[in-house]
């Protein structure tokens, strides 16, 4: 099988969105706005290593919260205590989100069914208890604060635009990445999985090995997002890498929807902005808004139950419904 | 330490371990029942004990019928749970369950946050603040009423199990899904009668242990998840298991307290849970069975 033709609409739709987001610091100076999107754009990066798990490895992880916990408070601790570069700081991330994956992934991955999201809740839930516990690591339950901004050799980004252009910079980065991945041979092979796995198998595909590589590229994606995270935001505690984190990262990617990579990013900015619905709709009330937080839990609950009953395919099909029947049209 | 000071230890040991089989119980049906893991299990136990302590504060009703109404109307919930998130999805994928439960989990400890409020709420002692000395030990009144409990519970399904129709044909969906639907078993009503009973016995161990713990719309996780560890420990999908993996958490966990410190003592759970998956995932009761392509 060759390459697959490339649609010019798609690259055209791609190539507007990327300009939209890039564009959005030279339209607002609102540290706010910036502030919440940045944010998204970290939430971007977990989504697309959980797409790539649940979407196209059919595994889910409970405790990516745990990963992207991991990724802050190790770069945050290398840089500030330590006196590292920012950049070493994002590779200890990486180093030991990848390596803490392969250690969970192997003994779990081996077994056939859902032994997975068993360990990683386990898992999350220990890494929890050792970040407020671990108090001369992590800071106990009060976190860290002043975390350096990210910064390369001597220039530190210390402007909100710079930390958005940062952030959603290193997300195209990752899409761009996962999709060439995809597009790949092990791409296919994780896609054989996802139909069949006595299918999979039978074509010779090292199941284990496969589910194995995919975790560790989704755990070492939490990482990195921590790692920009804690710069960012400049300021890390325990109740920013809870259960309900990773229960709402898998909300992000289940609304997404499998074999894809834009519709979990899709998701990951629609659920990211519920608490922060006023960054983006300036003209709503603080009551509207308090009455949105209230319920945002409802909101992720019902969307991952709605979605698994009745959109298994979720905003990936209907995005692939849309474009076919575009096509047909023609 | 002393013998009186490891018998206490060993007494609350027995009384979180009574609690951990009656949740780990739940689990092992649900999963008997679809092959996927209930992560809502916590959530009933939360219900059990927040809508008792609803009937006995709003409704006015008198202890023993207001625990009553808890445990009935959650058994309702689960059951209505069940048929309106569980059933639609036809194929009965166990991926889909395990996240439609996570879904789940969150939704009725958000509902229980805007019906019941934030705060911990409490019921009374269920017969006063009594206790008995055995050899110098502390036994309080409410652990017997929780030993009792589970007891009671544990007898009760041991009977369903072996002694009714439908015990045998939850048992056979529970050996062969596929072939137990080829004997005219309705499965799809065996699945709806595994939460209802997962349901109940969360319920049960909830509205038993808020007289001494309290209770609040948030603690369903923490409790789910050690059920589900003493569920792994002792091997998922036996009932015998279920509460031989209670008991031993429960002491495991008390020896800990004992022994080392109480600092890490939420996190040993978590340790066995990781620990069970990684070396003997069949449990320590289960058989180990090869999977077949």
């Amino acid at each position: 099988m060759g390459r697959t033709r490339i649609d010019m609409r798609v690259v055209v739709l791609l190539v507007l969105v990327a300009a939209v987001v890039f564009a959005v610091p030279l339209l607002t100076s609102d540290r706010y706005q910036l502030k919440v999107l940045t944010f998204v754009g970290v939430n971007v990066i977990i989504v697309t290593g959980m797409a790539l798990l649940f979407g196209y490895a059919g595994q889910v992880s409970l405790g990516h919260a745990a990963f992207y916990g991991i990724g802050a408070y190790s770069s945050a601790y290398v840089v500030t205590s330590l006196g590292w570069p920012w950049l070493a700081g994002v590779a200890t991330a990486l180093i030991l989100t990848a390596f803490g994956g392969l250690l969970l992934a192997l003994p779990s991955l081996r077994l056939r069914g859902h032994y997975l999201a068993m360990a990683t809740l386990g898992f999350g839930e220990i890494m929890r208890v050792v970040f407020v516990e671990a108090s001369s690591l992590t800071g106990g339950p009060d976190g860290l604060s002043g975390i350096p901004y990210p910064s390369f050799g001597g220039f530190e980004i210390d402007t909100a635009g710079g930390n958005y252009w940062l952030v959603w910079g290193t997300a195209a980065l990752c899409l761009a990445l996962s999709a060439n991945l995809v597009r790949s041979r092990s791409g296919r092979a994780m896609r054989a999985l996802h139909g069949s796995e006595s299918g999979a198998l039978a074509c010779g595909i090292d199941l284990t090995a496969v589910k194995v590589r995919v975790f560790v590229l989704s755990a070492a994606l939490a990482g990195l997002a921590g790692a920009l995270y804690a710069h960012v935001v400049g300021f890390i505690s325990p109740s920013t890498f809870s259960l309900h984190v990773s229960v709402v990262i898998v909300a992000m990617a289940v609304l997404g929807g499998t074999r894809s990579l834009a519709g979990p990013a899709l998701a990951a900015v629609l659920l990211s902005l519920i608490p922060f619905a006023d960054a983006v709709l300036p003209g709503l009330s603080r009551s509207a808004l308090d009455t949105i937080q209230e319920y945002q839990e409802d909101v992720y609950g019902l969307t991952i139950i709605a979605v698994m009953l009745f959109m298994p395919a979720g905003l990936a099909g209907v995005i692939r419904g849309i474009s076919k029947r575009g096509r047909r049209a023609e | 330490m002393g013998t009186t000071e490891l018998l206490q230890f060993a007494l609350a040991g027995l009384k979180n371990g009574s609690i951990y089989a009656l949740v780990a119980l739940g689990f092992t049906l649900v999963y008997a029942a679809t092959g996927a893991i209930n992560f809502a299990q916590g959530e009933f136990y939360m219900l059990g004990g927040m809508l008792s302590v609803w009937a006995y504060a709003n409704l006015g009703l008198p202890l023993p019928l207001a625990g009553l109404v808890g445990v009935i109307s959650t058994a309702i919930i689960g059951g209505v749970f069940e048929l309106l998130a569980i059933r639609p999805r036809k194929d009965g994928d166990p991926l889909a369950i395990i996240i439609i439960t996570v879904g789940g989990s969150m939704l009725l400890s958000s509902m229980a946050r805007h019906q019941f409020g934030p705060t911990e709420r409490s019921l009374p002692l269920f017969s006063g603040g009594g206790s008995i000395n055995i050899f110098g030990a502390v036994l309080e009144v409410q652990t017997i009423w929780i030993l009792g409990i589970t007891g009671v519970a544990v007898v009760g399904l041991w009977y369903l199990y072996n002694r009714t129709g439908l015990g045998r044909a939850m048992r056979a969906c529970a050996v062969d899904r596929d072939a137990a639907r080829i004997v005219g078993i309705d499965t799809r009503k065996m699945v709806t009668v595994s939460f209802v009973l997962a349901a109940t016995l969360g319920a049960l161990a909830g509205m038993a242990v808020t007289p001494l713990t309290q209770t609040a719309f948030d603690v369903g996780p923490t409790v789910g998840i050690k059920g589900f560890a003493a569920a792994i420990l002792g091997g998922l999908g036996n009932p015998i298991a279920a509460v031989v993996g209670g008991l031993v958490l429960g002491m495991l966990e008390s020896m800990s307290i004992a022994f080392i410190s109480s600092t890490y003592k939420d996190a040993i759970a978590l340790i066995v849970l990781l620990g069970v998956l990684f070396v003997r995932p069949q449990g320590i009761m289960g058989r180990s069975k090869r999977e077949k392509v």
